[in-house]
């Protein structure tokens, strides 16, 4: 029902402002470093470095030219798609089924093996740098984007694992039984009973994973050397030298790098936002 | 029931068909198919990087001297210190690239800690052109024991360039002769509304330890002698303390606010749009002063060069090309080739001539077309030549863990938080645990 702002009593109207001055204010910090990063890719490195709030002098593409031709960002950023897609389908969909399986059966040394695959969550990237170099390298996995799909996966399980076992734990037992009664056996309830009802927990560990993936610097540093397997992050390195800089192809790089995303997100954010809501009733 | 089965077969030969293409292996090179050996060569020396157009032209010729014989392919690592980091992690799994370039983060004693770095002695020995390349400065930079591990291909003669403009304004003639003048032309500037230095703290503070390092080497003997050892382990001594203070006044009265927690473009943005009027650095930064992007179009004709107080200037060749031990004696054969071909005269004076790179090699003629190029160049090198103490600079000999510190406690330095005695007992704790 719509009542006139006029109709408000003065209380009532000083909510309304209220209300909307903090959903301004959250969008003005929400979105002011994507304006910023856009706004700078348009300045010179001599107005970024001066003045980092100012307006741009002009709107010359010379940023976005010297992005393309600096670093292979295109490229870098066909490969972040791929590599990132396949690690979260293979992560959400294994480690769906683990989760499953810790949260239902019960077998000798359960907790101690989720405890164990739980613990790296707390093991830092730099300790893992040097054994995964040599796994991958042993492997024949180094620079090909199957080696930085493999370590991501697991780079991940820990945080997926946590999420995916507590929202199966949520999902009561009934829905189960109820499946097996009416003849499905432990495929099929897991797939068709227990993944959709689990909607909301795989939709977290997905975006978790994707973000993690897409935005990972180190292994994709360590574990490539061509062009054929790096991801967008190593792309941004190339703008910055230790006596040499050049920042407006810096963040036109990074505006290529995030417009895309964004755009993904706009159109699809009302599925994952509501798949995000409905995890959160479910249980 | 079928056809969901069907859709589920399909879809798991879908991802192992996605995964075998993400796994397969490269196809292999046509030159390596013809016995053609390939020295895969990573470096930082892309993107924005000075010497990259160098590194390009030098690879290029070298493909084509050597064709079908040896082939370079370079990976790109961009970024100073995802390089080293690249090399250390390497250097942990004893895969190492056969070539690296030692730079200025003295990765030479860490290969040799490791025993991975092949012994160039005999090839230099053998190789009369090469052996004349080496002078003793080289000597010095790129041998351990009385072995010679690496080869310098670029000098780093480092001086301080001034605002011209700046300096009239502020009614001073010329440059200071002395660390007392250099002081007070700081005051007279900053009373005439100059800020007088850019200077740094973060990324291992290099300009500001530019003039920490040269105070350190003109103070006394004893100081010099700190500045040619390499990786000292004592910072608690009377002319390192007493520079220190300096540094501290530097930081607290003469330059920007951004200064504290600042990077070097921070510092070099602060000169190249005249906010302050000296900026401590090497040659590299010479063509920024005709950049547009950074500076004003006329700035140029603004700037001046100068050797440090006390007739003192940075002159040390670059720690050069590393030869890596590998399984394959052709491979390392291949990539002595290319250290020879990298730090040849040709090569030097082609980085002379496209970027304004300092030669390692004194030997090496400054051609009439660089000085034209370069004109700030010349001018600084006939200074340069004058100059009675040189050195290396401290970042090139402290211990590495050292560069982090002296970013940590350079803010806490000026803050006054840290005395200059404190500072230096911070470095000489930090180089302890070395």
């Amino acid at each position: 029902m719509h009542t006139s702002f006029r109709n408000l009593t003065g209380k009532e109207r000083a909510a309304f402002i209220g209300k909307y001055l903090f959903m301004g204010l959250c969008s003005l910090v929400a979105l002011f470093p994507i304006v910023w990063v856009i706004m700078s890719s348009f300045k010179t490195n001599a107005e970024i470095l001066s003045n980092g709030i100012s307006l741009p002098s002009s709107l010359s593409p010379d940023g976005y030219i010297a992005a393309l031709t600096i670093s292979p960002i295109l490229k870098y950023f066909g490969n972040s798609v791929i590599i990132t897609v396949i690690t979260t389908i293979l992560n959400v969909l294994f480690l769906a089924m683990a989760a499953y399986v810790f949260a239902r059966c019960r077998f000798r040394g359960r907790n101690l093996l989720y405890f164990i695959l739980s613990l790296s969550l707390v093991v830092p990237t730099t300790a893992l740098l040097q054994p995964v170099y040599s796994v991958v390298n042993t492997l024949g996995l180094y620079d090909t984007k199957m080696g930085l799909v493999l370590v991501y996966t697991a780079i991940n399980m820990p945080m997926s694992l946590l999420i995916l076992r507590g929202t199966f734990q949520s999902i009561p037992r009934a829905l189960e039984e109820a499946a097996y009664l009416d003849g499905a056996g432990f495929l099929r309830t897991f797939f068709q009973i227990m993944m959709p009802c689990a909607k909301g927990g795989l939709t977290s560990a997905a975006v978790l994973t994707f973000l993690n993936s897409w935005n990972e610097f180190t292994f994709a540093l360590m574990l490539t050397n061509g062009q054929e397997a790096r991801t967008l992050p190593l792309s941004l390195s190339y703008f910055t030298a230790q006596f040499s800089f050049n920042y407006t192809a810096m963040f036109a790089a990074v505006t290529i790098a995030v417009i895309p995303s964004i755009i993904v997100f706009a159109i699809f954010q009302e599925q994952v936002v509501s798949s995000l809501t409905a995890g959160s009733v479910k249980g | 029931m079928k056809k969901r089965l069907f859709a589920f077969a399909l879809l798991a030969a879908m991802l192992v068909g996605l995964l075998s293409g993400c796994g397969a292996k490269k196809a292999e090179t046509p030159a390596a198919e013809d016995g053609v050996v390939v020295i895969n060569y990573p470096t930082f020396q892309c993107g924005v990087n000075t010497a990259a157009p160098v590194v390009d032209q030098l690879i290029s010729e070298f493909n084509e001297t050597y064709a079908g014989k040896y082939q370079i392919v370079k990976e790109d690592v961009p970024g100073d210190a995802n390089y080293v980091d690249k090399i250390k992690v390497q250097l942990g799994t004893g895969d190492l690239p056969p070539v690296i370039y030692g730079a200025g983060y003295n990765l030479l004693d860490l290969v040799i800690a490791k025993d991975l770095a092949v012994d160039l002695t005999p090839y230099v020995e053998a190789d009369p052109e090469w052996k004349a390349l080496y002078s003793d400065a080289s000597l010095a930079t790129n041998s351990r024991d009385g072995k010679i591990y690496a080869s310098s291909v670029e000098g780093s003669q480092v001086g301080y360039f001034y605002n011209k403009e700046l300096f009239a304004q502020a009614g001073i003639e010329a440059p200071a002769t002395t660390w007392d003048e250099l002081f007070q032309q700081c005051e007279t500037l900053k009373a005439a509304g100059i800020t007088p230095m850019a200077l740094d703290t973060a990324d291992s503070a290099w300009i500001t330890q530019l003039w920490w390092g040269a105070m350190v080497a003109t103070a006394s003997e004893d100081g010099l002698a700190f500045m040619q050892t390499m990786n000292p382990r004592d910072y608690n001594t009377p002319e390192l303390i007493s520079t220190a203070e300096k540094i501290q006044k530097m930081l607290q009265e003469y330059t920007t606010l951004d200064a504290i927690g600042g990077k070097y473009e921070n510092a070099a943005n602060n000169f190249l749009s005249g906010q302050a009027a000296m900026i401590a650095n090497g040659p590299w930064m010479i063509g920024d002063f005709s950049d547009t992007t950074k500076t004003t179009a006329d700035f140029a004709e603004k700037v001046g060069v100068a050797i440090y107080p006390d007739g003192f200037v940075y002159d040390a060749p670059i720690q050069g090309y590393i030869v890596t031990k590998q399984d394959d004696p052709k491979l390392e054969e291949a990539a002595i080739e290319m250290v020879k071909f990298f730090t040849s005269a040709h090569a030097q004076q082609l980085g002379l001539e496209m970027q304004g790179m300092v030669p390692a090699s004194p030997s090496v003629e400054i051609t009439d077309y660089a000085k034209e190029q370069y004109p700030l160049l010349a001018e600084f090198l006939d200074k340069a030549s004058e100059a009675t103490v040189s050195t290396d600079n401290m970042q090139a000999t402290m211990f590495s863990n050292l560069l982090d510190v002296i970013s940590q406690e350079l803010p806490r330095l000026y803050s006054g938080e840290l005395d200059a005695a404190g500072f230096c007992q911070a470095m000489t704790d930090a180089a302890a645990k070395n």
